[in-house]
């Protein structure tokens, strides 16, 4: 039987003493609210236990989430795969193909039992018996349920799993459906956005594996640490916006000079992500930074909120497609059209027939309006 | 029928097949009976306060609060408006040091104390319903389980739309009115102020108080912007409520049978033909 | 079926052992291949099934056109981008508007940057594992390896103690008895011919690529905000150039483009010490595998890219050429036109749709689009448990595309030969050099080798192409122009009532078109015919078959449980199957007919 590296094994080889991994289990027994007792319990559990197994599914989707996965400068990507976690599952990086792939689901379910992370990129359709994304000759959402079924928790990753994303705009031919709609029995840490940052994707990971437990999440079931505010809060040209000074156009005096983007439709005040701090590969820039407005790719159905360059967004009724202030304004006008109209009217009623007159039998009566 | 007794006011008859939803129900106090204080004739009033028009009957119905109330709100919804409208269109400040102009801080400065003084003269209002008179409730309480009610609107529905020749007398407001109060008033308030101070969660951080009491509003359509945009439209409903508001109001001063406009300046109305 | 010669010219017989490989791994999206084998384990029939469908046409309809990118590009994270130009090129070619020469630069260059990249974790993360025997590395002499590195590259990374190093967290890592991504490799599989330092050394480049890759992205973050997924706009780019003007940190500015400078100068040594070099030498242990050839050597289409002026889309304006090869011509290139309605054409007669005629095929302008999922009376297996399709009926979520009736083969290959055949010299010395170095002969480049070998030459060409683009632009800001975007067509009320357009580009697997029509304002309808189309695509109506499926024919197999030969040909496509699923409309309505003005 070959030997496992474990954390502690791995925490050693990247050059921590075993005073500072003492130190850090003690620190981890405090902040879970144990004593120092359970410092040793925790050492032990990192000095014995493997390297946690992930499954990473693929539904439809784009791949981004993957590519983004990648792109990962701190902690390299490389290491996060050699040493923190054990990516046993990948359609996109693992060797294996076909039925050796398939095997390794198996074998991981049985092994690791309630022990693994199923990671999702992208979501299963419903429609068509689930055929419009097919594994293995069957549906895709039957493989997503028994692998998430054995799973201790799942990962949500980009704005597929989490929310459904471009498949799922309207009308969503395929009823592409979200995950935590289909797991319904297990934690689902949503990860959103198209795709995620890579360093908030590893940063979700490595939190579990450092300390052994699920990261808080808001409401939504976003990680707080990376969700919780919005692109807005944090934006480096947020003093442009309370200024008042825009961009009118692309290219224009206000973009050079790097005014807010938020009359060319940037949806960052709107928008719960970490790109205005975490940025985006190894913090070189985000969306805004390099002149467009953030499209909003970490909100649930952000698609359906376009045009993307308008402050407001699209508006549809009566078979009508307008924005709130041409749809206001029209109705604002034909209301008081019709009050021009009926004032008229009245006005030569009034002329024709004074009113109260002869009324008495009929309508006087009622009293007031509020029949309490 | 209930067996209360209804005070017969001075000209301001039941008819004889008075229906059912003119009697008192189960509201607390003395409301649902039309007491004769609330229904004083202009004979009872003091000289400086009685109307002109001598013939005229004078019910005191919009207490101080309501009338402030009214006041605020019209104030507030003109700000909100103007300042809403800016913030989805923005003016441009003039170049130069972004700190040491604040348009758009000032206009949404305006725009969310404006919010809150009206979010709070709402609340304030609701809670007077309990402490008012007996028509402080009407606004918020439209009997729309009752189908006499319903009819009572499309009866004066019906006048609006010429096709009955007079009117009947109401001390609040005609049912009619009372239904897109409701519909078209109260409801986009509270609309409004809950999508507001969702939208104003968002900034004061997902850890506020604000947050926590009204940051369910911002996925309850969907996503944030998505309320955002309803909450545009919501400001088009209060601006078109608003002009059929002040239009009904001018229209029932002129042409119905009892006062308006003054009522909510002084808080009487006035029957014109109690006389007859 | 039993035996049968197929119309262009391919022997199938599906008599034998049926082998299934499904998920295809190390690609993007779903992927499922069928072979028969005879009993010499020699593939005899294949059979390609696209088993995805996302529908993004359909949800297209009734947008803004200006948005049309965004969605596209959602089509494939892997090319990311690739999508987003085509999409920006086809409304602008509707709409008749002009982007500024700068935004043509900065195009190019995000598009270029993004063949490096793509190029490069297509060689090294999706198909080397194809080549090289992770776990022989195990077994490698770290001087040994040292020196293999030290005699093909000036590459700094090649000490004895690197190796050492590398070998020994290798060994570690395959000791814990986790080996994640390696895990059920086809490690040991008598098609490996690599000795352990050539897989040491490649592992420890698999390795430094995997680093390397993500600088590379930096160039669309720079231009875009953020990759994957950089934002791109419809008369330009979003990012203004200011480079010493009042606030020129908020845009592109001299930190910025010396930072692309670098990323450019890093790629050209990387691509140059590394990639090649490692390219030349794995192909030198593989130079007797000239399996995977399938059409190439007949059909090739380019639709070209890169163009060297704004607004010139012309095939001489084009860097990378446009053309095509038919039934195997060389000296003649045919003219390619996206909008000739004879031409481009998609067949159904295999794939999960159905046309009213599905004999006949119809152009893009004329999509019709019906999903139609059945399944054929010799499938085995049911509607949700498919062991074996039947590929006599439809089989496939993907289309079959044609050009003048023949499935054509699209990618860097085709790009490279049509260039070779034009006689260009930027693409015809280094296929020479190539093959001189490795002593075959011009048709050894039709191959599966041929394939990869031409995706890091022109990994290689566009590195240094990139740095051309670099000094034009730099050369304009000199000159004072530092205009990136168009606002004159900006708002709809300039557009025509209705219009349409097409645009393409060469995305890193091959020819990509999208084409559009715009009514009031809005997108009417919207088609895209990807590279993964044309190679994957399914049989057609005549009964012809499509790349993916010509090129397995006849490749031998050591051990068809462990398909390692028809992985290693297949990627050498380096399909992207989300991009390839195509339309539906969402009532599964045929669409009315569009006119071509």
């Amino acid at each position: 039987m070959l030997a496992r590296e474990t954390f502690y094994d791995v925490i050693r080889r990247q050059g921590i003493s075993r005073r500072s991994f003492a130190k850090f289990c003690t620190l981890t027994a405090a902040s879970m609210g144990l004593g120092e007792a359970h410092a040793a319990t925790i050492a032990h559990a990192m000095e014995t236990k493997p390297r946690i197994p992930v499954l990473w599914l693929h539904g439809l989707e784009c791949t981004c989430c993957s590519e983004s996965f990648i792109r990962s400068a701190h902690p390299l990507v490389r290491d996060v795969v050699l040493s923190m976690i054990s990516l046993d599952y990948n359609d996109t990086l693992m060797a294996a193909a076909g039925h050796q792939a398939e095997a390794i689901l198996d074998e991981i379910r049985e092994e690791y039992k309630g022990n693994y992370i199923a990671a999702v990129e992208g979501n299963p359709p419903l429609n068509e018996d689930g055929m419009y994304c097919i594994s293995g000759g069957r549906p895709f959402v039957e493989k997503l349920k028994e692998v998430c079924g054995d799973a201790k928790a799942v990962i949500s990753w980009g704005s597929c799993a989490s929310w459904g994303c471009v498949q799922a705009a309207r009308p969503n031919p395929t009823q592409a459906t979200p995950v935590h709609k289909v797991i319904t029995d297990k934690p689902v840490i949503k990860v959103p956005g198209c795709p995620p940052i890579a360093e908030v994707m590893t940063g979700v990971i490595t939190y579990i594996v450092t300390f052994d437990r699920l990261p808080t999440l808001d409401a939504q079931g976003r990680p707080l640490m990376f969700y919780s505010q919005r692109v807005h809060d944090k934006c480096y040209r947020r003093p442009h916006f309370n200024a008042g000074q825009f961009a009118e156009t692309f290219d224009d005096e206000g973009a050079r000079k790097g005014y807010c983007l938020y009359k060319v439709g940037c949806r960052g005040p709107t928008t719960y992500n970490a790109c205005s701090t975490v940025r985006w590969n190894e913090g070189v820039s985000f969306p805004i930074q390099s002149g467009h407005g953030c499209v909003g790719c970490s909100e649930d159905a952000f698609w359906d909120n376009g045009p993307f360059y308008d402050r407001l967004a699209k508006v549809g009724a009566f078979g009508i497609e307008s924005n709130a202030d041409r749809i206001g304004l029209a109705a604002a006008g034909v209301v008081t059209a019709g009050i021009a109209a009926h004032a008229a009217l009245s006005a030569v009623k009034r002329m024709v027939h004074k009113p109260g007159v002869g009324a008495e039998d009929k309508n006087l009566a009622s009293l007031d309006g509020e029949p309490k | 029928m209930s067996t209360l007794p209804r005070a017969p006011a001075d000209g301001l008859h039941e008819s004889a097949s008075a229906p059912d939803f003119l009697t008192p129900a189960t509201a607390p106090g003395s409301a649902g009976v039309v007491a004769p204080k609330d229904l004083r004739g202009v004979a009872d009033l003091p000289t400086d306060e009685r109307p002109v028009g001598a013939k005229q009957t004078a019910i005191y119905v919009y207490d101080m609060p309501v009338r402030a109330w009214h006041w605020v709100n019209a104030l507030c919804i003109v700000v909100l408006a103007i300042t809403g409208y800016l913030i989805a269109n923005p003016p441009a400040a003039a170049p130069g040091e972004a700190f040491e102009r604040s348009l758009m801080g000032n206009i949404r400065l305006i725009h969310f104390t404006a919010g809150q003084i009206l979010a709070i003269a709402l609340l304030a209002r609701f809670v007077w319903m309990f402490f008012g008179n007996r028509y402080a409730h009407q606004l918020f309480c439209p009997p729309i389980w009752r189908r006499q009610w319903w009819a009572e609107v499309w009866f004066e529905a019906k006048w609006y739309a010429f096709l009955v020749r007079d009117p009947k007398k109401y001390i609040g407001h005609n049912p009619f009115a009372a239904l897109m109060m409701f519909a078209f008033f109260v409801l986009p308030c509270v609309f409004m102020v809950l999508s507001g101070m969702a939208l104003y969660s968002m900034g004061t951080g997902v850890d506020s108080w604000q947050h926590a009491a009204f940051g369910w509003m911002l996925t309850l359509f969907g996503n944030p912007m998505t309320l955002q945009t309803l909450h545009h439209l919501g400001m088009w409903v209060l601006v078109i409520f608003s002009i059929l508001h002040i239009y009904a109001a001018i229209h029932e001063e002129m042409w119905s049978r009892q006062s308006m406009i003054s009522t909510i300046v002084s808080g009487w109305r006035m029957f014109r033909d109690n006389a007859r | 079926m039993s035996a049968l010669r197929t119309a262009n010219g391919f022997e199938l017989d599906n008599s034998g052992r049926r082998i299934v490989v499904d998920p295809v791994t190390r690609i993007e999206g779903h992927l499922r291949i069928e072979v028969n084998v005879d009993d010499d384990n020699v593939i005899r029939n294949a059979v390609s099934t696209g088993a995805m469908w996302r529908g993004l046409e359909v949800i297209l309809k009734g947008r803004d056109p200006r948005d049309a990118w965004a969605f596209t590009q959602r089509i494939c994270g892997v090319c990311t981008g690739t999508h987003a130009l085509t999409s920006v090129r086809a409304v602008e070619d509707a709409l008749g508007i002009m982007i500024p020469e700068n935004a043509n630069t900065i195009r190019n260059m995000m598009q270029l940057a993004q063949y490096v990249q793509d190029h490069l974790i297509h060689f090294y993360h999706l198909h080397a594992l194809d080549w090289v025997d992770v776990v022989s590395a195990l077994n490698a002499d770290p001087q040994a390896t040292s020196a293999l590195q030290q005699s093909l590259s000036p590459w700094p990374l090649s000490s004895p103690g690197y190796f050492r190093d590398l070998q020994n967290r290798l060994q570690r890592f395959v000791d814990s008895g986790q080996l994640g991504p390696f895990r059920n490799g086809y490690w040991g599989h008598p098609a490996y011919r690599l000795p352990p330092e050539a897989n040491l050394m490649a592992v420890a480049h698999y390795l430094e690529a995997l680093d390397f890759q993500k600088e590379i992205a930096k160039i669309h973050t720079i231009f875009g905000g953020k990759n994957p997924h950089p934002n791109w706009l419809v008369g330009g780019v979003p990012s203004p150039l200011n480079l010493d003007g009042v606030g020129a940190v908020g845009g592109v500015n001299m930190e910025r483009l010396n930072l692309v400078k670098k990323v450019i100068d890093d790629s050209i040594v990387f691509t140059e010490q590394v990639y090649l070099p490692d390219l030349i030498a794995i192909a030198s242990f593989y130079k007797d595998w000239t399996y995977g050839g399938g059409i190439s050597a007949q059909n090739l289409l380019s639709y070209g890219d890169i163009p060297a002026r704004a607004n010139d889309y012309t095939a001489n304006g084009l860097l990378l050429p446009r053309g095509a090869i038919i039934d195997g011509k060389l000296d003649e290139v045919h003219e390619v036109d996206l909008k000739q309605r004879d031409d481009i054409q998609e067949f159904v007669s295999h794939a999960w749709y159905s046309y009213a005629d599905e004999s006949q095929g119809l152009h893009p302008f004329d999509g019709v689009t019906e999903a139609n999922f059945v399944l054929g009376p010799n499938t085995q297996g049911s509607k949700t448990r498919i062991e074996a399709v039947d590929e006599a009926a439809k089989y496939s979520w993907i289309k079959s595309p044609r050009w003048r009736g023949r499935p054509m083969e699209v990618g860097p290959l085709a790009r490279f030969v049509i260039g070779y055949a034009q006689g260009k010299p930027e693409f015809k010395e280094p296929v020479d050099k190539t093959l001189t170095d490795l002593g075959l002969p011009l048709p050894a480049l039709f191959s599966t080798l041929g394939r990869t070998a031409a995706r890091g030459l022109e990994a290689q060409w566009a590195a240094h192409t990139l740095l051309d683009f670099h000094e034009k632009l730099i050369a304009r800001i000199q000159n004072g122009d530092l205009t990136t975007a168009s606002s004159l067509k900006w708002s709809p009320d300039t557009w025509p009532e209705t219009a349409e357009g097409a645009g393409f580009t060469e995305a890193p697997r091959g020819a990509l078109g999208h084409w559009v029509r715009i009514e009031q304002g809005k997108i009417a309808n919207y088609q895209a015919i990807v590279p993964t189309t044309w190679n994957a695509g399914p049989r057609d109506a005549q009964g012809n078959i499509g790349p993916y499926e010509a090129s397995l024919l006849d490749t031998p197999m050591a051990d068809p449980e462990q398909p390692l030969e028809i992985l290693r040909t297949l990627h050498s496509f380096d399909p992207c199957l989300a991009c390839a699923t195509h339309v539906l409309d969402a009532e599964g309505s045929t669409r009315s007919a569009v006119q071509v003005r």
